[in-house]
């Protein structure tokens, strides 16, 4: 038996049914237990033998399921169609527009609109960049040196060897920079992606809100006195803040803004792990390489540079002790807002 | 980084508490995550006791009756179940009234028939290790009845330090300790240079090949090392700093990685063929079983510790099993090397091996530390393990001199925003180890990586002055902030979405528990998923809408929703959506992916129309469209029209047409055909009958004329009437009904 044109015939007959009913023929055809594959099968001896015939065997079937799913889905659309309605109708006339009540804005949006609000009143403009970013603008313009980890693969996506998907709204800094010449004040929203185990206070991808302010004479003290203003117009006036000495490679110096805690009021308590302070996000001057990467010489322009989270912001204004329902959509979560 | 205060301590003398420490390191140096608190919160009832006696309990064959002095005037009566001591033994005691860190607080009560006041303790009981083979027999001289702690590490703070990547010096005790002295003006110890005396001159016969990897190697012999379990305080701080006491000369070298931050390794001296170590790459193909017992296969770019013959660690990640110290070593070479950090890291990264020497390795240790390093191990292991030591080599290529880095301290006050007067300047950076050399600073060893620039000084005076730095806003000369025209009209869509009763929802960009990253080019898809979810938990009323890119040959915004009820719900929305934005949709029958073939509807931005069956159980409308298209046709500016001081007439016309023919067709042509006056044209209704004849369909209009100049007559709208219904006849063979 020539198995190969066997399976030629077979799978010639299964692309040409049209009707479910032609491929149920050529299914008992040639895999119907008296089909001379089935047959041979019977009779085979040698393992060569039996593992072309055992290959035949499968690509028929997966041929059969591939076109029957066709078949059914052609049939069913079949079906459906005659149902076809006039879709240039009015609403009201292609059935029940059925009344809701209002529905709600994600509180990560509320948090967004809040950010955007805070800072259009300090005078910035608002971003929105590219999400898919190159190596260029996502680390090298932004002075991450060749050891950090989030070059790596392990905490980064990387879409191929150029391009990542970007870990952090920085890559904004450098895009406003090379737009246009300072003063600049911006801040940018949006999206970035850290390779993250998924666990309850984690997720791989979250919202950043990106802060840059490049002029002459821009101070550390300017940077407190910023992160201040926001952190009061997200969670009320009460509040304070205090910086912490940290790492980033695009800052130099470097702060990391804690919050004071409005649960404990700064006393201490179970969700401020009983600091008084919840941590916020990162802050710093922008590096004087960073400066240098966009053409512009350190010593005439000074900026500084914050990243803050959305969901963060958004766990402590409401309260919300885990990630998961920030992605999970709930309705009974989402109608709270 | 775990530190244990109590060594801490030893290398730094200050008053303040661990707590004022955590709170002033968090700020200037590293973060400290908390505190944690190892051993019994009281230890005034842990006494050390003289066994006096100790008999078998007259009543119970495996327990031991004892007498024992705890420096009380009567002798203590404790019955004991171990039996690994007899009267003489020196001993840890816990009187009644002591609470064991497990919470249990000991009584005086009865053992079978006897009276025991108190408990003899083993290891485990007070969180010294995990051993309960047998109680702690303590060194004999000590007096009974001194506190317990004064003898034994009984109770432990320890700092959780997170150092930041750029300081490798902080992943050691010492390091932290230099930077509490330095914050709180404390006394740094410095650490011994005291070299035990060397027994014998042997040669050392060690070679690096590859200087770039290894800039140094510092080795040293040890010859009849006994192996054995650490004493008790070395196992307590491994374990305090997170790591497994395992054996004296392993733990000594990771005791001294936390010490000092050199990661140290101890070779079996004579399993090294030719007694022979060489800093080499590794060969092509070669092989390597490491001490996790896994078979490396290494690569060119891996650095090796090799002997005579072949590769017997992987540099500065894992040694080799073959060489590994083990209980009959009796000769042991310790390496104190240095290693260049991104080879290390690359190496670590395609071998997935981390372990806590890579870790340091891999952020750049500082060569000048491997001299103090090799000293301690030296002090240690000479003390701990009996060890005579007979030779020594440090191999080393040019090390890197101290670099002075020039400071403007007028460009510290511009960057900080505070005044800090310069020879206060100079004060902090001494207390960081950086010395004053004419108009600069020279930089300590162990910062030499990350203190390059003049703002890394910066840095150094900013992080002891942050609370200082007050609150300012910017001086600006441009202060003009408002949303972009696209983010206007996000939020107008966001707004007209909630007002038709959708939620919003923010879904993933990619399947993000998949392998691969598949960008999306739809967000239906994961809205559907949303829907599903809800229904699954019988939410009612499901309604969901998400604004979020989607990642087509460029980036696009898009809109996008699902609804229960069916293809009118979504439609709504739809029209609320370009109704929000001052724009006219038109729609288009249409088959598209997601959608029932029969009630699917293009727009010139995207589509809308029932979920096909197979997408979702139930009835659902769905829609999706490209954001940045709808607000990039939205028009900038409107204009008001007067409204028409004539009143309009108003007609209804309904034509019988084939069922192909689209409403939306009819009406344009009504528009076209009608002129300028036709104000507004409205389907009202649709019908089908057997008075009409199948294959065809009654459409009913409601439309609108006026005019600007007048009141229309009947005969004017006669007359329009009657071009409409010529127009409709003619192209569409459209019949007026009666
Ligand atoms: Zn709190």
């Amino acid at each position: 038996m020539d198995t190969q044109a066997l399976q030629q015939d077979a799978l010639d007959a299964i692309a040409s049914a049209t009707v479910l009913a032609d491929l149920d023929e050529a299914r008992v055809k040639y895999l119907g237990r008296k089909s001379e594959l089935k047959l041979a099968l019977r009779e085979v001896r040698d393992r060569e033998t039996g593992m072309a015939l055992n290959a035949a065997r499968e690509a028929i079937e997966s041929a059969v399921a591939a076109r029957q799913a066709e078949l059914e889905r052609a049939e069913l659309d079949a079906k459906l169609s005659s149902e076809r309605v006039d879709v240039t109708l009015p609403a009201e006339l292609l059935g029940d527009v059925h009344p809701r009540p209002r529905g709600h804005l994600h509180p990560t949006t509320l948090i967004r609109r809040d950010v955007e609000d805070a800072f259009i009143g300090l005078g910035y403009e608002i971003r929105d960049d590219r999400e898919v970013e190159t190596l260029e603008y996502n680390f090298d313009k932004l002075a991450f040196p060749e050891w950090h980890p989030a070059r790596s693969p392990r905490d980064t996506y990387f879409l191929d060897a150029n391009r990542v998907l970007r870990t952090e709204t920085s890559a904004s800094q450098i895009h406003a920079m090379e737009e246009r010449k300072p003063p600049i004040y911006m801040v940018s929203i949006g999206r970035v992606y850290r390779r993250d185990a998924i666990t309850p206070t984690r997720f791989p991808i979250f919202h950043q809100f990106e802060g840059l302010a490049v002029d002459r004479h821009i101070t550390m003290a300017d940077l407190k006195g910023t992160l201040l203003h926001v952190m009061r117009a997200l969670f009320g006036e009460e509040r304070r803040v205090r910086f912490r000495t940290h790492y980033f490679p695009f800052t130099e110096p470097s702060m990391e803004p804690d919050v004071s805690c409005g649960v404990c009021g700064g006393e201490g308590c179970a969700t401020c792990k009983w600091s008084g302070w919840i941590e916020i996000g990162g802050s710093g001057m922008v590096d004087p390489q960073v400066l240098a990467n966009v053409g512009l010489d350190p010593d005439e322009w000074s900026g500084f540079a914050f990243g803050l989270g959305l969901e963060r912001a958004a766990q402590l204004r409401y309260d919300i002790p885990i990630i998961r329902p920030f992605w999970e959509n709930d309705l009974r979560f989402l109608r709270q807002f | 980084m775990k530190v244990p205060m109590s060594w801490l301590r030893e290398y730094v003398r200050v008053g303040a508490s661990a707590e004022e420490i955590a709170d002033l390191l968090s700020v200037a140096t590293a973060e400290v995550n908390g505190i944690e608190r190892r051993g019994p919160s009281d230890t005034a009832l842990f006494r050390v006791g003289v066994v006096l006696t100790a008999d078998k309990h007259p009543n119970a064959d495996r327990l031991q009756l004892c007498t024992v002095d705890v420096g009380e005037k009567q002798p203590a009566q404790i019955v004991c179940g171990a039996w690994n001591f007899g009267a003489g033994a020196t001993v840890a005691v816990a009187l009644p009234g002591a609470t064991l860190p497990n919470g249990i607080t000991l009584e005086r009560r009865e053992l079978r028939g006897q009276m025991s006041e108190g408990m003899i303790l083993a290891e485990d009981e007070v969180g010294l290790g995990t051993d309960h083979e047998g109680i702690m027999v303590l060194a004999d001289g000590t007096k009974p009845g001194t506190p317990l702690t004064e003898v034994l590490p009984l109770v432990e703070e320890i700092l959780d330090v997170e150092p930041t990547g750029n300081r490798p010096d902080l992943f050691s005790v010492y390091g932290i300790a230099r930077e509490v002295a330095a914050i709180f003006d404390g006394e740094l110890v410095p650490l011994s240079e005291a070299k035990p005396p060397q027994a014998a001159e042997e040669q050392l016969d060690i070679r690096i090949d590859d200087f770039e990897g290894c800039p140094r190697y510092v080795g040293r012999l040890f010859r009849d090392v006994t192996i054995a379990p650490s004493p008790l305080w070395l196992q307590a701080r491994l374990r305090d700093a997170g790591m497994r006491a395992i054996s004296n000369v392993v733990d000594v070298t990771n005791y001294v990685m936390l010490a000092v931050g050199n990661p140290l390794h101890a070779f079996d001296y004579d399993t090294l063929e030719g007694g022979r170590i060489v800093v080499r790459r590794a060969k092509k193909k070669e092989q390597l079983r490491t001490l996790d017992g896994a078979m490396r296969e290494l690569q060119p770019s891996d650095l090796v510790i090799a002997d005579a013959k072949r590769s017997i660690a992987l540099a500065a990640i894992m040694g080799g099993e073959e060489t590994e110290v083990s209980e009959r070593t009796t000769n042991v070479l310790l390496e104190a090397a240095n290693f260049e950090p991104i080879g290390i890291l690359r190496s670590s990264e395609r071998l997935a091996l981390r372990t806590e020497g890579s870790n340091r390795w891999e952020k750049g240790v500082d060569p000048y530390l491997a001299g103090p390093a090799s000293t301690l191990a030296t002090q240690l292991l000479v003390q701990l393990t009996g060890a005579r030591w007979t030779g020594a080599a440090d191999v080393h290529g040019d090390l890197p001199a101290r670099r002075t880095i020039r400071l403007r301290p007028e460009r510290t006050n511009e960057v900080l925003g505070l005044d800090v007067p310069a020879e206060r300047q100079g004060a902090i950076l001494a207390r960081f180890g950086f010395d004053a050399d004419g108009d600069g600073f020279r930089v300590p060893t162990w910062r030499a990586r990350d203190v390059t620039r003049e703002i890394d000084l910066v840095e150094e005076v900013a992080r002891f002055e942050l609370s200082e730095i007050p609150f300012t806003l910017p001086e600006k000369d441009v202060s003009f902030g408002s949303l972009t025209r696209e983010q206007k009209l996000r939020r107008v869509v966001e707004d007209a979405l909630v007002g038709c009763g959708y939620s919003e929802a923010y879904t993933p960009s990619f399947p993000v528990t998949a392998d691969t990253v598949a960008l999306r080019q739809a967000i239906v898809p994961s809205l559907i998923e949303a829907a599903r979810l809800n229904a699954s938990v019988d939410n009612s009323g499901i309604a969901l809408f998400e604004v979020a890119r989607v990642y087509l040959a460029e980036e696009r915004r898009h809109v996008a929703g699902v609804v229960q009820g069916g293809i009118a719900d979504a439609r709504w929305a739809v029209d609320q959506i370009y109704a929000a934005l001052k724009l006219e949709p038109s729609y288009a029958q249409a088959t598209e992916p997601y959608l029932h073939p029969g009630k699917a509807a293009r727009t010139a931005e995207g589509w809308v129309g029932e979920l096909h069956p197979n997408e979702l159980e139930g009835t659902w409308g769905a829609f999706e469209l490209d954001l940045d298209a709808l607000t990039a046709s939205a028009p900038e500016a409107l204009r008001a029209v007067d409204v028409s001081p004539f009143p309009e007439v108003r007609q209804d016309l309904a034509f019988v047409v084939d069922d192909e023919v689209p409403a939306a067709a009819l009406a344009e042509a009504i528009v076209e055909a009608g002129g300028p006056e036709v104000r507004d044209v409205a389907v009202f209704d649709e019908y089908r009958g057997e008075q009409i004849g199948a294959g065809k369909r009654s459409v009913a209009f409601r439309v609108a004329f006026g005019s600007h100049e007048r009141t229309l007559t009947d005969e004017d709208a006669a007359a329009i009437r009657s071009r409409i219904v010529a127009v409709l006849h003619d192209r569409y063979g459209a019949e007026l009904r009666a």
